[in-house]
């Protein structure tokens, strides 16, 4: 395989792979995701949002992770039923749970990473800087949200068949709508 | 490949005459070509295959080792062209 399809494969496997099979696999990936999470105290909350916490539950990284999907796919498949005449529910749910995929790379990331202590950082914003380990983190947290969101992209392109200036609009609300679901539910519920 | 636009400038072409190869006979018009013949090779392959597989979107993207929704899309593509064809 060419470096070229390996690439196209990487921002786009919707391409070869959606519905259950999407779902299956990244499922997997985001209970290991999940496990990882609990060690490494790396908190996804929120569908696109990445935080270091301390002493994350079992319970509340899945709970996290849990709310994240449903928000996503929620809002994606009500957004699919405004601007697309025909859709599977289920290609919607595989392809954005495999969308997620690439977090686990922030979930590894964090085990490896020293984090300040907040009371520290209130005190003196500049402490984080003295971390290598925590900048990296943070560079690191800039490509893989944007492969992520250019997967989420194209797993609601593939999903609904829409192209244009509908299909960007459409993308860009349902992501932020979902961010704010997301963001709202893990503060009401946790 | 049966050509379908002019060369020259583009717009579509029709058929002029049809010749039976066992008796010599021309029959000369202007007829329209068929719709399907206006798509791409490609597509003209792509509904080829669909019918030969019995109209399954499933059997399609095993065959073309591609997801259902990318075909689904690439017959939506297809079937959008024959509209615009067709109006």
């Amino acid at each position: 395989m060419k470096s070229k399809d390996i690439f196209s494969l990487m921002i786009n496997p919707f391409s070869r792979i959606a519905g259950w099979q999407a779902f299956g696999l990244g499922l997997v990936i985001v209970i290991a995701t999940g496990i990882i999470c609990t060690f490494s105290n790396v908190a996804f909350d929120g569908v696109i949002d990445m935080h270091l916490t301390q002493n994350l539950t079992f319970v509340h990284s899945f709970e996290f992770l849990a709310i994240d999907i449903v928000s996503l796919v929620l809002v994606m498949t009500i957004t699919g039923f405004i601007i697309s005449k025909g859709f599977r529910i289920i290609d919607i749910l595989g392809t954005m749970t495999l969308a997620k995929a690439p977090y686990i790379i922030l979930a590894i990331a964090g085990y490896f990473t020293v984090s300040p202590d907040i009371k520290e950082i209130i005190k003196n914003p500049f402490i984080v800087f003295q971390s290598v380990s925590f900048i990296i983190l943070t560079l690191l947290t800039i490509p893989v949200t944007i492969w992520a969101i250019t997967l989420f992209y194209n797993a609601f392109k593939t999903s609904c068949g829409v192209k244009g200036g509908k299909l960007v609009v459409a993308f860009i609300t349902a992501l932020l709508v979902s961010e704010i679901i997301s963001k709202t539910l893990i503060y009401k519920l946790m | 490949m049966l050509p379908t636009y002019c060369p020259s400038c583009q717009s579509q072409l029709k058929v002029k005459c049809l010749k039976c190869e066992s008796c010599q006979t021309e029959v000369s018009g202007l007829y329209d070509l068929p719709t399907l013949a206006l798509l791409s090779a490609e597509d003209q392959q792509f509904i080829h295959r669909f019918v030969i597989n019995s109209g399954s979107l499933k059997e399609m993207a095993s065959e073309l080792k591609l997801s259902y929704p990318t075909v689904r899309n690439m017959l939506n593509e297809i079937i959008n062209k024959i509209k615009a064809y067709e109006k």
